[in-house]
C-alpha cells in the first residue's frame, strides 16, 4: 500500500526524530567528556552540554514510552485482513471498458477513411 | 481458539519487552554518563598510586563510553523494531488508507464510466447519420 494516513506518517516522522535525537544525545555526551579531559575546562559549555544530554536522555524516553503506550491500546494481535482489492478490480474493470470503447471508435474511425478514399 | 489466546500474549510480551528495553538503555546511559563524570574528579588520597589509578580511571572511563555507544546503539534498533510494529500493527492508519484507496479508485472508476456514457451518447447520434448515409449509398 503505497498511501500512508498522515496519522502514520506524523508517528514514523516523530520516530524519525527521536532517532537523530539519540545520535544527538551521544554527541553531547562525547563534547562532555572531551571537554572534561582538557586542562583548562569551560565550566559554561561543561553544564550547558551535561544539561542539554539529560534533558534530551528525559525527551527520549518521554516520547518512546507515549509511542509504546499507543501501540498497546492499537494492536490486537491479529493480521490486518482488509484490502483495495475489489476497487482495484472494478477500476481495472472500467479501464478495459475505456480500451475497448477506443478500439471500436478507431476501427469505425478507420472504415470511414477507407469509403472516403474509395 | 487457544492460538487466538496465544497472539495478543505475544504482542502483549513484545510490548512490555520493549518497555523494559528503552527502560535498561535508558538507564544505562544514565548511570554511565554520571560515573564518568565521578571518575573524572581527581582525589587527593588514593589506595594505589596515582599513575595505576589514573590507568584504572581510564580504563574504566574507556568501558563506561562504550556502554553508552552500546545503549545508543540498542536505542536504535529499538526504534527501529518500534517503527516495523507501527506499520505493521496500527490498525487504525491502515484501515484510514485502506478507505482512501477504495474512495480514489471507485472515483476514478466513476470518472471512466462518466465519460463512457457521454460518448455513448454522442457516438449514437453519429452513428445514425452514418447509417443514413450507408444505407442510402450504393455499397449497401
Amino acid at each position: 500500500m503505497a498511501t500512508y494516513s498522515l496519522a502514520n506518517e506524523q508517528r514514523l516522522r516523530a520516530l524519525e526524530d527521536i532517532e537523530r535525537e539519540i545520535c544527538a544525545i551521544l554527541q553531547n555526551a562525547g563534547t562532555v567528556i572531551l571537554e572534561l579531559s582538557k586542562e583548562k575546562t569551560k565550566e559554561q559549555l561543561l553544564h550547558r552540554q551535561a544539561a542539554a544530554f539529560t534533558a534530551s536522555v528525559q525527551h527520549v524516553e518521554a516520547e518512546l514510552s507515549a509511542q509504546i503506550r499507543y501501540l498497546t491500546q492499537v494492536a490486537t494481535g491479529q493480521p490486518h485482513e482488509g484490502s483495495s482489492y475489489s476497487s482495484s478490480k472494478d477500476c481495472q474493470m472500467a479501464l478495459q471498458r475505456v480500451d475497448y470503447a477506443r478500439l471500436k471508435l478507431s476501427d469505425v474511425a478507420r472504415t470511414c477513411e477507407q469509403m472516403l478514399e474509395n | 481458539m487457544a492460538q487466538q489466546r496465544a497472539l495478543p500474549q505475544s504482542k502483549e510480551t513484545l510490548l512490555q519487552s520493549y518497555n523494559k528495553r528503552l527502560k535498561d538503555d535508558i538507564k544505562s546511559m544514565m548511570d554511565n554518563f554520571t560515573e564518568i563524570i565521578k571518575t573524572a574528579k581527581i582525589e587527593d588520597e588514593t589506595q594505589v598510586s596515582r599513575a595505576t589509578q589514573g590507568e584504572q580511571d581510564n580504563y574504566e572511563m574507556h568501558v563506561r563510553a562504550s556502554n553508552i555507544v552500546r545503549a545508543g546503539e540498542s536505542l536504535m534498533k529499538l526504534v527501529s523494531d518500534l517503527k516495523q510494529f507501527l506499520i505493521l500493527n496500527d490498525f487504525p492508519s491502515v484501515n484510514e488508507a485502506i478507505d482512501q484507496r477504495n474512495q480514489q479508485l471507485r472515483a476514478l472508476q466513476e470518472e471512466c464510466d462518466r465519460k463512457l456514457t457521454a460518448l455513448r451518447d454522442e457516438v449514437s447520434i453519429d452513428l445514425y447519420e452514418l447509417e443514413e448515409e450507408y444505407y442510402s449509398s450504393r455499397y449497401q
